[in-house]
């Protein structure tokens, strides 16, 4: 008997749990290379123009209440990447709270401040630029540059400078965040449009919503479309050569299932 | 004007040497001079608070004039929201709000000053904590508040309007740095408030008065040399640092003049700027 309520007999809802796999997938397929990159350019070119021996994007990670290193360029003694500091400490911690930049210089060498700022990074600045990174009313992150070389301290033009490459950061992480929520975004809405419908509950298209429809097939796409992601990277020959090499192994499949079903070759 | 100028923080460009405009004020207005104003005050018995990171009270700065306050904090369990804990430790988390009340008490030493922090972990509560700091300085019986924060959040729009209508009625003068970035921010925008940018010179008593608003005054704010945490100095830049100058001499005013009410001290102030020219005391103004 057919219950309009069960996903596996319902093929609107059926393709729609589809079709939310493959925005997903797409969404990860055409992210414009890795984020990262990008915004490693954005610093070591921050850090050139203001001739500033290092600099560093840090992200909010709400949840935990902490700022993570994404990306660092110049002097330090190790890789900061990862690395993670309170959100209430600090001059990057400052400037993610408060939402506003800050120059520092003449830090003196006795303070916790730098104790605290060496053990986490391992690198004593005397002067810090640091600026914050938003979108609309949120803030992603902090932006930061350290040291600038021949000068003692940032000065207010550099304030206003970094702030343009800020808005630059600002912008690729916001977009390569939305890319990567791509499914989760339009799952969420499609499910608020089926909730909001208390006329026509589609309680099917909840069901098919809400399951985490074969994890492991989800997860196998978005390993796909992160290899053809780094395919285009490389270049067009060789995302048409890995495009060909999955091809061909598709029919190579398809044939074996054929063999294996006594179907035989045609 | 120089590329450099060009790139001073938002705001600060109307208080560049040669962009500054020149008034002149008239009639009993132009009697008011900074020594009537201000002169031989040094801020006594008047209440400061300082909206900010809180502040470490025994640094060598504050000569012992920090009297109390409150650190407020996010709390999704608590009725409002937020939590409200007495200061009972001498901490700063950054050193930012130290740096204002060292401004403050270098210009205005005998003032009383109340740490209230509103700045902590946590990011979705800030502006709700912000404001809720404004409230407790309003409902404290403060004389002046340092704002060196804004939001640009336009939710808070209202709630921040309601505050500082509320604290001009109740007779609390409120100075309000404006966003070092070019965007919208509350409460630095209403004309309730006490606006205030950075000029380059160094006079902490030198001010000037903008007469194209939203930002009407602008104090130093480049390259201070401010306390900072653990008893420490750093050399700062940021209108932060421009507010706090304005909140000392406004507490100097308060102290002298204590039957002025905001906007008389906003006209005083007006007329002790440093681009404000005295002109005839029997004209019309």
């Amino acid at each position: 008997m057919i219950n309009p309520n069960d996903p596996k007999d319902n093929p609107l809802a059926e393709e729609l749990g589809r079709l939310v796999q493959a925005v997903a997938a797409a969404g990860k397929a055409t992210l414009p290379g890795s984020p990262d990159a990008l915004l490693s350019s954005i610093v070591e070119a921050a850090a050139s123009i203001f001739g500033a021996a290092a600099a560093s994007i840090l992200l909010v990670n709400e949840a935990e209440g902490v700022l993570e290193f994404k990306v660092t360029y110049g002097a330090s003694n190790r890789d900061l990447v990862g690395t993670r500091i309170p959100l209430d400490q600090g001059i990057a911690g400052y400037v993610a709270m408060s939402g506003q930049p800050i120059a520092i210089s003449d830090v003196a060498q006795d303070t916790r401040f730098n104790r605290d700022f060496a053990q986490s990074t391992g690198y004593v600045p005397r002067s810090i630029l640091a600026t914050p990174l938003t979108s609309g009313e949120r803030i992603l992150g902090v932006m930061e540059v350290l040291d600038k070389i021949n000068a003692p301290s940032f000065g207010m033009q550099d304030m206003e400078l970094l702030g343009l490459f800020a808005r630059q950061a600002a912008i690729a992480i916001d977009q390569a965040q939305s890319i990567e929520h791509l499914g989760e975004a339009l799952v969420l809405s499609l499910k608020r449009l089926a909730a909001s419908d208390a006329e026509h509950p589609s309680d099917s298209l909840l069901v098919v919503l809400d399951s985490n429809p074969d994890g492991g097939s989800q997860n196998d796409l978005l390993k796909l479309a992160d290899l053809l992601n780094e395919f285009s990277r490389l270049g067009e020959a060789e995302r048409e050569m890995g495009l060909k090499i999955l091809t061909v192994f598709s029919e190579y499949a398809q044939n074996q299932r054929r063999v294996n079903l006594g179907e035989g070759w045609r | 004007m120089s590329a450099e100028d060009e790139m001073l923080p938002a705001y600060s460009q109307q208080f560049l040497p040669d962009v500054i405009r020149e008034l002149t004020s008239s009639g009993p207005i132009s009697e008011i001079t900074p020594e009537w104003a201000w002169g031989g005050s040094t801020g006594q018995g008047v209440r400061v608070a300082v909206v900010d990171t809180g502040i470490e009270y025994d640094h060598p700065a504050l000569g012992g004039q920090v009297y109390g306050g409150v650190n407020i904090d996010w709390d999704d369990t608590a009725k409002d929201k937020v939590r409200y804990e007495p200061v009972d430790q001498p901490i700063d988390l950054v050193g930012h709000g130290t740096g204002c009340a060292g401004i403050i008490h270098s210009i205005a030493p005998e003032a009383k000053l109340y740490s209230v922090r509103v700045l902590g972990t946590n990011m979705k509560g800030r502006a709700y904590q912000f404001a809720s700091g404004v409230d407790w300085a309003v409902e404290n019986g403060m004389d002046v508040v340092n704002l060196s924060l804004s939001t640009a959040r336009q939710d808070y729009f209202a709630m921040f309007h309601a505050l500082t209508d509320d604290a001009y009625f109740k007779n609390i003068v409120l100075v309000s740095a404006v966003s070092n970035l070019l965007e919208p921010s509350y409460p630095s925008l209403y004309s309730s408030v006490i606006s205030v940018a950075s000029h380059a010179g160094r006079d902490p008593l030198t001010y000037y008065y903008n007469p194209n608003p939203p930002v009407e005054f602008g104090a130093p704010g480049i390259d201070l040399r401010v306390a900072w945490k653990d008893k420490g100095y750093v050399i700062s830049t940021g209108n932060s640092f421009a507010a706090p100058h304005i909140t000392g001499i406004v507490a100097l005013i308060r102290a002298k003049h204590p039957d002025l009410t905001p906007f008389h001290i906003k006209c005083v102030l007006w007329a002790c700027a440093a681009n404000v020219h005295r002109g005839n005391p029997g004209a019309a103004s």
